[in-house]
């Protein structure tokens, strides 16, 4: 169930194209593959989205329940992320709880929601101090091509901007949708062989040692960032993928999320 | 109960799942085929063939398992005393020993001859009974791939890459302007000019999907036909 | 199973809530090779149950110890997702699910040839993404189908469905609400010949009840069948008509 090591004949091929500025399936190295995005597949879940990126896959859910608050912060709701790397879905994932990469991975897209202020969390209170809705997210992977944090955080928002407020069934009140102020949206690329790559596939992510993910919100902000992976990299790259991510944040805010 | 499919279908197609019944003559099972209560029935999820008075099952998908005599392309995974470990493909690891090298080699020099990472085209020289499967690289004809790629199939798929008498890759051999190599655990080498490669792994990539169907050898010289008129 | 108490009535004019008779499957659809990464798959809608199973294998087994030298290990993980249920539930296996994947694992280890396949693992994965009644069930079904997709050498497919008893009746198939209110629950597995792989049973039932109870249920395993059977063969229907690979190689000599 261990990474298979890559064949260097597959890498110094990848390296290959990459000079000669091109990529294994054809893409720019700007470019994203193929999105497909439906929302409202889990109809017992309270939001949901089922994101295809490329092969890539992931479905996520959100459940809103009335719980306690938090003891520093007695009015405002509770959001809580979570990311399961299912076995089924990629021979290097192992059943257990999520290791330091899943835990990463839910990690920044809560960060992605929280800090572009998404969710408006005291609009979430239902009784100070006592009960507050809390607004589970859970990204479940399906199928890892490659690039699960775009397509995750894709998928929370998403499943947010289509979620409803269960209040009827609480008795508190009618069912409302979840108000949703900000579009976050992640955009990640790798480094290798000196160039950016967007929206890296399996072997791409393979062979770089260095990943960023960049989220923006929808006036051209950036509320999370997140570099990964063992290497380095220059100040003007990170720069480079800033602006190039928020432009592809755009595109795809304005395609997929109705903004 | 369900009873009577796979057999005599003549709407043609005789894709079977496991368990399909194939023939009331136990003596009649052959590969991917099991006898039960004296009938035949397919174990695999495949293609049912006759073939003089047995009946077969050619499988759809599934894994490479090794036998001895076929080659495979293969990846060094690990170096451990004096075998490297190559990951074939197969839910089984080949080991290929020091002594299996067309030179002497010494122990210490293991890593830097073939190193982790690297590509070999080898023969398994040997399969025990508990899989332990052990390649050589001793023949002329093998070696280290420096150069090209690899491309990887289903290797269910690889008899119809090769083709009756190897007439399918002999006339690819001859029609694309590369060298190539075909694994039987579905690996495949080609290693030409970057076009010529592009062009043969898309060719071998339609012959995986259609392995399956009639008249694919005529096709497919009719593919490459077009694709080198359409880059003249 | 709640008390009956309740004032609701599980039948009108003879059929049950969702508008079906008593005997009746709720719809199912079935997809196969819907994932990349395995080796095979299968999603599966059984009513409102949502369920995508997936095959790795046969393949190296980690840890080590755990290979037998003669034949491959079967491995069955069922895990619900959080969303998947009414009350959002905490991600990992629970008690249930360790008796789930073993009585499922159970259900498909038999016609498995693991054999063909010495020191090596089968790692079947099934994931709940909506849940109602009957996930076990949907689960090893999906399971079937994706073993088949994945070339495992199997002896036959195994179809999975429940009967049950609500409102006194003998019915097929119980959905959520069936379930909770019902009297009685009997999930079963079978061969295409008819052989059990599965069998469980909670509630009450009294003998002739439990007879018909498990009649129903080969019923309604054998119409599972033929949805899987049909879904892996049309599978190869879509290009070009088939021949056996016998006429294909003539062709190649002529």
């Amino acid at each position: 169930m261990s990474d298979v090591v890559m064949a260097e004949i597959r890498k110094d091929y990848l390296y290959h194209l990459v000079l000669k500025g091109e990529r294994a399936d054809g893409r720019a190295f700007d470019e994203y593959r193929e999105i497909t995005l439906q929302t409202g597949t889990i109809r017992k879940a309270d939001g949901s989205a089922d994101v295809r990126l490329g092969k890539t896959r992931v479905l996520v859910g959100v459940k809103i329940q009335p719980g306690e608050p938090f003891a520093d912060t007695p009015n405002k709701g509770v959001i809580i992320t979570n990311a399961e790397l299912v076995p089924l879905a990629s021979p290097n994932f192992e059943p257990g709880p999520p290791n330091e990469v899943g835990i990463e991975l839910a990690r920044v897209v809560d960060r992605g929601v929280r800090e572009s202020g998404a969710i408006d969390l005291p609009s979430l209170c239902i009784a100070p101090g006592e009960k507050v809705w809390i607004v589970f997210i859970d990204v479940h992977v399906l199928d890892d091509c490659g690039n699960l944090m775009d397509a995750s955080s894709l998928g929370a928002i998403a499943a947010l901007m289509t979620a409803t407020v269960p209040a009827a069934q609480y008795g508190l009140g009618e069912d409302y949708p979840l108000p949703v102020r900000d579009v976050p949206v992640a955009t990640t690329a790798v480094e290798f062989g000196d160039a950016i790559i967007f929206d890296p596939d399996t072997d791409e992510e393979s062979v770089a040692d260095t990943k960023l993910t960049v989220i923006t919100t929808a006036d051209g902000s950036v509320c999370g960032m997140q570099k990964s992976g063992p290497g380095f990299l220059s100040q003007d790259k990170i720069y480079r993928i800033v602006d190039i991510a928020c432009e592809r944040a755009k595109e795809i805010r304005e395609k997929f999320l109705e903004v | 109960m369900i009873e009577d499919l796979g057999m005599d279908h003549n709407n043609d197609r005789n894709v079977v799942v496991p368990g399909d019944l194939l023939s009331d003559d136990p003596k009649a099972s052959g590969e991917g085929t099991y006898v039960k209560d004296g009938k035949v029935r397919s174990l695999l999820y495949g293609m049912a063939s006759s073939y003089k008075d047995k009946v077969r099952v050619i499988p759809l998908a599934g894994k490479y398992v090794p036998a001895p005599g076929d080659t495979v392309i293969g990846t060094v995974q690990d170096i451990v005393f004096s075998n490297w470990i190559v990951n074939i493909n197969s839910p089984y690891e080949g080991l290929l020993h020091i002594s299996e090298l067309p030179r002497k080699i010494e122990m210490n020099e293991m890593s830097k001859y073939l190193r982790i990472g690297s590509s070999v085209m080898t023969r398994v020289k040997d399969v025990d009974s508990t899989m332990k499967v052990e390649l050589t690289m001793n023949d002329r004809r093998l070696g280290i791939l420096t150069r090209g790629r690899v491309a990887e199939i289903s290797p269910t798929r690889v008899p119809r890459l090769i083709g009756k008498g190897g007439s399918m890759i002999n006339m690819l051999k001859k029609e694309l302007n590369c060298n190539l190599f075909v694994g039987q655990n579905g690996r495949i080498w080609v290693d030409g000019n970057d076009d010529d490669m592009d062009l043969a792994l898309k060719t071998i990539l339609i012959i995986e999907k259609e392995a399956h169907t009639t008249g694919l050898t005529d096709r497919i010289m009719e593919f490459l036909r077009s694709e080198k008129e359409a880059r003249s | 199973m709640i008390g009956m108490d309740e004032k609701l009535s599980f039948f009108k004019d003879g059929l049950r809530l969702d508008g079906r008779r008593p005997d009746e499957l709720r719809p199912i659809k079935i997809e196969v090779g819907v994932l990349e990464r395995a080796d095979g798959s299968c999603y599966i809608e059984m009513g409102d149950n949502k369920v995508i199973a997936a095959v790795y294998g046969p393949r190296e087994v980690h840890p080590r110890h755990l290979q037998e030298v003669t034949r491959a290990i079967v491995r069955y993980r069922y895990n619900m997702a959080s969303f998947s249920v009414e009350e959002r539930k905490r991600p990992g296996p629970d008690r249930r699910s360790y008796e789930v994947s073993k009585v499922s694992r159970e259900a498909l280890a038999p016609v498995i040839l693991t054999s063909y396949f010495p020191r090596s693992v089968v790692d079947i994965f099934v994931e709940v993404l909506q849940a109602d009644a009957g996930t076990r069930t949907a689960g090893i079904n999906a399971a079937s189908v994706a073993l088949a997709d994945a070339g495992i050498p199997m002896k036959g497919l195994i179809s999975s469905c429940a009967a049950g008893k609500v409102d006194g009746e003998i019915v097929l198939d119980p959905m959520k609400t069936e379930d909770n209110f019902g009297e009685a629950d009997v999930p079963i597995a079978m061969t295409p010949g008819g052989e059990i792989t599965l069998l469980q049973m909670d509630g009450r039932l009294s003998r002739d009840e439990f007879r018909r109870a498990l009649e129903l249920a080969k019923v309604g395993c054998q119409q599972i069948y033929e949805v899987q059977r049909r879904v892996l063969v049309d599978r190869y229907s879509s290009i070009a008509a088939p021949e056996s690979c016998e006429a294909a190689e003539a062709e190649e000599e002529a």
